[in-house]
């Protein structure tokens, strides 16, 4: 009980004590946590996380949201939950709380930590809608390991074999050198000692053979 | 669709409109809400059909007076409205409520939406019995009551007209 407890608290001071570092009771929106934490007994801890769990019901199952997605008017439904409301009156899309006008496209899912996250919403029926995610500006300077991003090139021709070799590798072609001290400069440095000493070996074996 | 799926929706809805109910009926039996009371035994022997007591508020036309109140559930519950009537001896006299029972209220058809709950329809009621001025039938009573359907979600109800069903006091 004590463990269902604890997290509410803190989620009810945690808009105080960002800004005012002591939480008032007056301000706390349940009395029972507010006092004193050494006088909880059991059943007011129940009666608490009852009324946090509250919030996070759908407001049509009347259960915890499952797959939930939140109106852009800020109200919390099971995706399945307000799909099927959708459906129902697909002419008159309504919010079911407060009747502003919503639709498929304008709703939010909620993504909680290690909930469904793992799993492929849209493996699901009905398939919830995505979050729209908008890549961040890239950051200058650490590109990455491997091969995957850094721009390693192959190519195969016809030419003045030994020549055409040396140019591809020893020549770099117009990209800025990566700053020394990074791993792609470290990367940049293994692979062109071993382009060299591949193409001493074929050189040699030109020669020789 | 395979027969196997569509059945294991149905039990699912059933799941869902049985998890609904239950935890509807708990919290009206907990909190109820003033005047509003729970027939627990008719709701004991069927879950999908609740009988609901409600009291005339004090100040009010109804002032005393009991009322009961017959919520019957479909499986699409809640995202269709339940079908409710007054039903027992005392029918309220009221504009907007038909002496078979039936009432003339928006959220019972058109504006239901499945987050209202019977505490919400219930208060509804209580709330449009309150602001009652004068203790009357609707002006169509005996002729709708000759020929209207058993179940009120049937008739075609006109919120803000003046034809035949409309539940305007002029």
């Amino acid at each position: 009980m004590l463990t269902m407890a604890t997290p509410s608290t803190s989620t009810s001071t945690s808009s105080q004590n960002q800004t005012n570092n002591t939480p008032t009771i007056d301000t706390e929106p349940s009395p029972s946590v507010s006092s004193d934490s050494e006088t909880h007994d059991k059943s007011k801890d129940d009666g608490d996380g009852k009324k946090d769990e509250s919030i996070f019901e759908c407001n049509i199952c009347l259960d915890t949201a499952k797959d939930a997605v939140v109106s852009l008017c800020g109200h919390l439904f099971c995706w399945p939950c307000l799909h099927q409301w959708l459906e129902t009156r697909p002419t008159r899309q309504l919010c079911p709380v407060c009747k502003a006008a919503i639709s498929k496209e304008k709703v939010v899912p909620l993504y909680g930590r290690g909930s469904t996250n793992q799993q492929d919403p849209r493996t699901k029926v009905p398939p919830r809608p995505a979050g729209q995610r908008i890549e961040p500006e890239p950051q200058p300077g650490f590109q990455g390991f491997g091969f995957g991003d850094s721009s390693f090139s192959m190519s195969f021709g016809i030419g003045a074999f030994p020549f055409g070799f040396f140019t591809h590798t020893f020549i770099n072609d117009g990209r800025v050198p990566s700053p020394s001290g990074t791993a792609q400069f470290e990367d940049e440095q293994i692979l062109s000692k071993l382009f060299l000493w591949v193409a001493i070996m074929f050189i040699a074996w030109l020669l020789f053979a | 669709m395979g027969f196997s799926k569509f059945k294991v929706e149905i039990n699912y809805v059933l799941i869902l409109v049985w998890r609904r109910l239950q935890k509807e009926l708990m919290s009206l039996i907990k909190e109820p809400p003033p005047g509003v009371q729970v027939d627990t035994e008719s709701v004991g022997q069927n879950l999908t059909q609740w009988k609901i007591n409600i009291a005339g508020v004090a100040g009010t036309l109804y002032e005393g007076e009991n009322f009961q109140l017959l919520f019957k559930f479909n499986n699409k519950y809640p995202f269709d409205s339940p079908e409710v009537t007054f039903v027992g001896p005392n029918i309220p006299v009221h504009p907007h409520v038909y002496s078979n029972g039936h009432i003339c209220l928006s959220i019972l058809t058109e504006d239901w939406t499945p987050a209202l709950s019977v505490q919400s329809v219930c208060l509804s009621i209580c709330s449009m019995l309150s602001s009652c001025r004068e203790k009357k039938r609707p002006p169509d009573n005996t002729l709708y009551v000759k020929t209207c359907n058993k179940n009120p979600k049937k008739t075609k109800w006109w919120y803000h007209g003046f034809v035949t069903h409309s539940c305007d006091d002029e």
